[in-house]
């Protein structure tokens, strides 16, 4: 994926081919799914998250001021679109308090550990019941490979704001998770 | 004899599960679906803008009867203060005789309001319809 593409096809757009949008879209439906569906859990609602947020980016177009790489305006686009559409109706995941997280199904594998799934599982759900500000840094982090200026602007918010809602947010994963995944495991003295 | 040990998950484990979130692929349609989309929303008419040519001589209307409304409003206060003598506020002479009436400038303010009520509905219908 080039910028340089990104840019073509935008301008090409603002001058009245609406058709080269298809290029925009191909090239950034997968990551704007992808984001869609980790706000929502549910790859039907993802879909249509992604295809408002292109809409709106189709209507948006001329606002794109080429000091911010075509992605990142993109990114941030859709990013408020998905928190304001999660707020409106929130996803079915989201509901689940911390503290009402059930333990793991099966909470001990053979070396005394949780088993791989379940222990991802049991992490992604504490994730979804973190507060909203905290699980959409989380989100962003992990989302860009853990770069904090590229979630910081897809969230628009401070670089320094993003980092202390991670620092707290891992605070408060660290603060449950331990009683769920404290295993006992007997070791021969 | 067993000793039991937690296992605590660290920031390293954390990083690792979240970041191997599972992908998932657009549909075949999506992008279609999309363009499609997009296309109806090029070929739909621009929003209607707002008729202020049209809509002027409603607002002056609507300003004046305001402005007559807090006038009234105004006198009414100065009259309630009148009546304790030490708060007594002569009305401004150049204020239109209604002002100083009772039952009858009551009627003749309700009057107004109906008929301003009347004009705005009338209004507002004709330029819902489009006759302009």
């Amino acid at each position: 994926m080039s910028a340089s593409d990104d840019q073509t096809d935008v301008e090409t757009v603002l001058a009245g081919d609406i058709s080269a949008f298809e290029g925009i879209v191909r090239r950034w439906q997968g990551p704007l799914i992808n984001l869609a569906y980790r706000f929502c859990h549910d790859r039907g609602r993802a879909e249509e998250l992604a295809q408002e947020a292109f809409l709106r980016a189709y209507r948006a177009l001329g606002q794109w001021r080429k000091d911010a790489v075509f992605s990142t305006w993109l990114f941030a686009l859709a990013t408020n679109l998905y928190r304001s559409e999660l707020r409106r109706i929130p996803a079915r995941t989201a509901s689940v308090s911390l503290d009402d997280i059930a333990e793991p199904a099966d909470a001990r594998a053979s070396d005394g550990g949780l088993e791989d799934h379940d222990r991802d599982l049991a992490v992604r759900r504490a994730v979804g019941a973190l507060p909203a500000k905290y699980r959409e840094a989380l989100m962003l982090f992990y989302f860009h490979d853990m770069d904090v200026t590229t979630a910081a602007r897809s969230l628009g918010l401070p670089e320094g704001t993003v980092k202390a809602r991670l620092f707290r947010g891992r605070e408060i994963l660290r603060s449950k998770l331990p009683q769920r995944l404290a295993v006992p495991r007997l070791k021969e003295a | 004899m067993g000793r039991l040990i937690g296992r605590l998950i660290k920031d390293e484990e954390i990083d690792l599960i979240l970041s191997r979130e599972d992908e998932i692929l657009p549909s075949s349609g999506f992008a279609v679906s999309v363009m499609d989309a997009v296309r109806r929303e090029a070929a739909a008419p621009p929003p209607i803008p707002f008729p202020w040519k049209r809509a002027l001589p409603g607002l002056v209307v609507a300003g004046f009867a305001l402005a007559l409304v807090l006038v009234a409003i105004v006198v009414a206060i100065a009259r309630r203060a009148s009546i304790t003598p030490q708060f007594s506020m002569p009305l401004p002479s150049v204020m239109p005789p209604i002002f100083h009436g009772g039952i009858e400038s009551a009627a003749i303010w309700t009057a107004l309001a109906l008929l301003v009520a009347f004009v705005s509905v009338k209004f507002s219908m004709r330029m819902a319809s489009g006759r302009g």
